[in-house]
């Protein structure tokens, strides 16, 4: 289970490049539950996966994910209890190591590395089972350099990698973004199949209309750092793509509409 | 004869350093500088150590981990204090300077009259091979020399292989992770910081065993003989790049190695055919400009070549 308390970050706080990017998020997610993020750009929806991963400490509120309050730990031991896929496919893998080798790193996510055989029996088997699955013909070429191979070859792998120990909380931020079509739909439906197999409970940011309506049972918008909907069980089924293309036709007009409100307070007072 | 067997055997102590550039450099893409001052450190450790007569392989053994030291120190600087990489190691090696002449006293230390790894090779050389030595392609060639570039040799292979073997284990695997996308190896779990320091520990251990080892077969340490250094061992590991292609961990190392012994090589000719000696380091230090910028510029001069022959395929 996650839950967020009062979750506040602001970027460069107190210059001119100050951004409130998180403004008291609350949300609490329950085990195995799928949750899609919505929102603009620049609503916060990746500042939001990165204060639940570590990449910073929030400025105030609190994290607790399976049970521990992770508010204050770093990155890389908060690792041991998340998995991530990253929107650039450049981000995920070490580029000149084997595909093996990048799975030897991440069968031992968040655990001690010590003097042993990284690419142990007890790993190549399974990895090859596994990777055979994808259909992608990767199974022979496991010793080939990752950075080889396409950026949906490495998307895929990078989402075997952050679910090959069973992680707590799997977050997905735009993570076909960067692919073709074709890719991103391969990605999904392994993303699908994988959250599914495992009962994961994972967050994962689009900005696909399509993929927020047909997959997850949950769907959160989030507007200028905050929660702004909230959509679960039959309300989330329920919902359309039209319904959503509403929602933000409905957050354009209110900026819209506080622009000119800013602009008509500035010439009658300024 | 003389003159390149006991170039051999120099490029194959110094392929220590080239080994530990290597790391540095190669797998964690760090400039670390620190091995000007590492090396000497491992000279003067251990030359001063044998000089009040302590046990070889000891004094040996505390110059590499005083080296290792000097290493992490660089790494604490630069991950915690969030100081440059160049900088914390040019900070260190200077500092270094005045450390070495502390441990030493002096600014030279002569080991003829004791003890060391070298005395001990020579006499195993003598023992074995008696007093004539060895021919070799006609030429004479003393035990003791042979005995140093042979156990050089050994130590050389053990240490790579070592190496090798390190780099393939979780821990050695992840830290090749860490210089190749840190990005991905912290969201996996790894203390990124904490690597950076091991592994700049790890460099600068080989390169002041290396100096260690020098020290003892030269028969002397010198509170100078760590500049210029870095760009030897950088030398070294683009040449055994040249030569090996660099694809592999396996080739890479080896190819430190072979890149190591063929730039002292090299150095010995050129002395032997008039190089003034005062001249070496302009011209090395030209070498690996050259070196640096060759692959880019061959890329520019290729590219329009392919340009012209697409269009006729
Ligand atoms: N590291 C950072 N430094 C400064 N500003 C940032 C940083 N990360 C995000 N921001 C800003 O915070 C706001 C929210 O960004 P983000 O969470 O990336 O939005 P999105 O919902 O598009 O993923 C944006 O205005 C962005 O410019
Ligand atoms: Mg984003």
């Amino acid at each position: 289970m996650l839950t967020l308390t009062g979750l506040r970050k602001t970027f460069n706080p107190g210059t001119v490049n100050e951004v409130r990017a998180l403004q008291g998020v609350d949300l609490t997610i329950e085990d195995g539950s799928f949750v899609i993020v919505l929102g603009m750009n620049g609503s916060g929806k990746s500042t939001l996966l990165n204060a639940v991963a570590g990449t910073f400490i929030v400025d105030s509120g609190r994290i607790d994910l399976d049970g521990h309050d992770v508010t204050r730990w770093p990155e890389h031991r908060r690792a041991r209890l998340i998995g991530r896929v990253f929107q650039n496919p450049f981000s995920g893998t070490a580029p000149n190591m084997s595909i093996a080798e990048n799975f030897a790193l991440a069968a031992r996510r968040g655990r001690p590395r010590g003097l042993g055989f990284a690419l142990s029996r007890d790993l190549m088997g399974p990895l090859r089972d596994r990777v055979a699955l994808l259909k992608m013909g990767l199974e022979d070429r496991l010793d080939n350099a990752i950075g080889s191979l396409s950026g949906g070859q490495r998307q895929a792998l990078t989402l075997l990698m952050a679910t090959w120990l069973k992680p707590a909380l799997l977050l997905l931020d735009e993570h076909t973004a960067a692919l073709d079509p074709k890719s991103a739909d391969q990605v999904i439906t392994l993303s699908e199949e994988v959250v599914a197999r495992d009962k994961l409970t994972t967050l994962m940011v689009t900005h696909s209309m399509q993929q927020a309506v047909s997959l997850g049972d949950r769907l959160i918008m989030m507007d200028r750092g905050k929660v702004l909907h909230d959509f679960r069980g039959p309300a989330k089924k329920r919902l359309r793509a039209e319904d959503l293309i509403d929602l933000f036709d409905e957050i354009r007009r209110r900026e819209l509409l506080d622009e000119s409100a800013a602009a008509m307070l500035q010439s009658l007072y300024v | 004869m003389t003159l390149l067997v006991g170039a051999f055997t120099i490029g194959l102590i110094l392929a220590l350093l080239a080994l530990g550039v290597l790391v540095s450099f190669r797998i964690f893409g760090l400039p670390d500088i620190t091995a000007d001052g590492s090396i000497t450190l491992g000279a003067a450790v251990t030359a001063t150590l044998c000089a009040t007569g302590v046990n070889p392989v000891f004094a040996t053994a505390a110059g590499m981990v005083s080296g290792a030291l000097a290493g992490a120190l660089t790494g604490v600087l630069h991950t915690k204090f969030k100081i440059n990489a160049l900088l914390a190691g040019i900070l260190v090696m200077t500092a270094l300077y005045s450390v070495n002449l502390r441990v030493m006293g002096r600014s030279n230390i002569p080991l003829m009259q004791h003890t060391t790894l070298g005395t001990w090779g020579e006499d195993a050389g003598y023992s074995l091979l008696g007093d004539r030595g060895l021919m070799v392609f006609g030429w004479r060639v003393g035990a003791g020399e042979i005995a140093l570039l042979v156990g050089s040799f050994v130590v050389a292979v053990l240490v790579a292989v070592a190496l090798f073997a390190f780099f393939r284990t979780h821990l050695g695997t992840a830290m090749r992770a860490t210089g190749d996308n840190p990005q991905m190896i912290r969201a996996l779990g790894a203390n990124v910081e904490t690597h950076i320091i091991l592994g700049l520990a790890l460099s600068n251990g080989l390169i002041a065993l290396g100096g260690s080892l020098l020290a003892q077969y030269q028969g002397f340490a010198d509170a100078q003989m760590g500049i210029g250094m870095i760009v030897w061992g950088l030398a070294s590991v683009i040449i055994g790049e040249a030569l090996t292609g660099g694809r592999s961990l396996g080739l890479t190392l080896v190819g430190a190695i072979m890149g190591s012994v063929l730039f002292r090589l090299l150095v010995a000719v050129a002395l032997r055919w008039g190089l003034n000696p005062n001249d070496l380091k302009l011209i090395t230090a030209l070498f690996v400009f050259v070196a640096l910028i060759l692959p880019g510029l061959l890329k520019k001069i290729r590219r329009p070549a392919q340009l012209t022959t697409v269009p006729s395929a």
